[in-house]
């Protein structure tokens, strides 16, 4: 039972330190219509987190998916979704729907 | 006469003296789960794979958690997994094994829930959760009846690297072993995410034993796999190698689970709640 406590208490020592690892406010907007992002380029500064705010303004459920930030979201049709960013070196990030692979992907540049 | 009391007397001792088996890990399921569940209203489809190639000749060694000797034994567990809301989704599986010279088999079924604390990146250390609930009657392959299982998963995401932690406590509920206490081992993986269709890793995988009275370093199972993950057409794979690192664990198993998902509909909204 010590091992449980343990890990219980480690869980809360990492959760204690939310103010350290919180994303700051900065939100950039996407839309998600009529199959495609909008805008398709997210530019966002470099090395500081953020949020995208993805508004699924289509009649489809979405997934908001990043492979390198390491994202995945599944946004029903007219929902709207937040998701946490990590800060990112400067460079390109790739973001797309995963539920419709024709749909043109979008970019999130850091810089 | 003499002889049949003697014989009952050894019996005696021997169930009075017996220790537990030594330090089990689930060799049905050789996957790392990171804190992110499915998502809301996907099924997922699961098959994962193992078969010891270099294993223990004698029941209960080893991977093996029955009578039979885990050498070449094949090992299958079909997992259906559902999305119930943005941070829980809950998993059926189907065990199936074939021993050597044997047909493939029925050897259990596993229920699960499994979740996340708040949405990734809230926290410094993304937090999930697991409970387990293993039903077997089939002393062949398992020789304990229900066993109940709970693990913390941990992850943190550095740069293109992902860290996963997750120690396991497991409790006999049903069986020959549920006045023990709890069992202690961990699952635990390193991964680089270089390309979605490839991406490398190492796992672990362990069993101490009893965490009151942990088995001897040489008689626990310690597992290390170098694998490869990834997506390819909508197919999700992971492969790789496993080398057992202790006298109690197999020599070598190669695991290769495969994966497909598809969105069939959500019960619910989105999660509002960052617990649920």
């Amino acid at each position: 039972m010590k091992y449980l406590i343990l890990a219980l208490n480690l869980m809360l020592v990492f959760a204690g330190g939310v103010a350290a690892g919180t994303p700051t406010d900065d939100v950039v907007e996407l839309r998600f219509e009529n199959r495609k992002f909008i805008p398709q380029t997210l530019n966002v500064p470099a090395n500081r987190p953020f949020k995208i705010k993805v508004v699924n303004a289509s009649k489809e459920a979405i997934e908001f998916e990043s492979f390198k930030v390491n994202r995945e979201k599944v946004i029903g049709p007219g929902e709207t979704a937040t998701i946490n960013i990590p800060a990112l070196k400067p460079g390109s990030y790739d973001f797309y729907d995963d539920f419709h692979r024709d749909v043109p992907e979008g970019t999130i540049v850091a810089k | 006469m003499k002889l049949r009391r003697l014989f009952m007397l050894l019996a005696f001792f021997s169930l009075a003296y017996a220790r537990p088996a030594a330090a089990q890990l689930d060799p049905f399921e050789f996957e790392v789960y990171p804190v992110k569940t499915v998502g809301r209203g996907m099924l997922e489809v699961e098959s994962l794979n193992s078969v010891v190639i270099n294993g223990s000749r004698h029941g209960e060694k080893g991977t093996s958690k029955g009578t039979l000797p885990s050498q070449s034994m094949w090992r299958t567990a079909i997992e259906v997994t559902y999305g119930l809301t943005d941070r829980i989704e809950a998993a059926a599986y189907l065990n199936l094994a074939k021993p050597r010279g044997g047909d493939l088999q029925y050897a259990g079924s596993k229920f699960r829930l499994r979740g996340s604390l708040f949405d990734p990146g809230e926290l410094p250390v993304d937090l999930g959760w697991y409970v387990e609930l293993a039903y077997a009657r089939t002393p062949k392959f398992d020789d304990q009846k229900l066993e109940l299982e709970l693990r913390p998963i941990l992850q943190r995401d550095v740069g293109d690297f992902s860290f996963i932690f997750s120690p396991k406590f497991e409790k006999i509920l049903v069986g020959s072993e549920e006045k023990e206490g709890w069992e202690f081992g961990y699952v635990s993986g390193i991964y680089y995410r270089w390309l979605r269709a490839f991406t490398p890793g190492i796992e672990f995988y362990g069993a101490i034993g009893m965490m009151k009275h942990p088995d001897p370093t040489r008689e626990q199972q310690h597992y290390i796999f170098p694998v490869v993950r990834g997506e390819w057409r909508g197919l999700e794979y992971s492969v790789g190698p496993g080398f057992g690192l202790t006298h109690g664990s197999d020599r070598v198993i190669m695991k290769f689970n495969l994966g497909l998902e598809k969105y069939i509909g959500a019960l619910f909204g989105p999660s509002t709640n960052p617990l649920y």
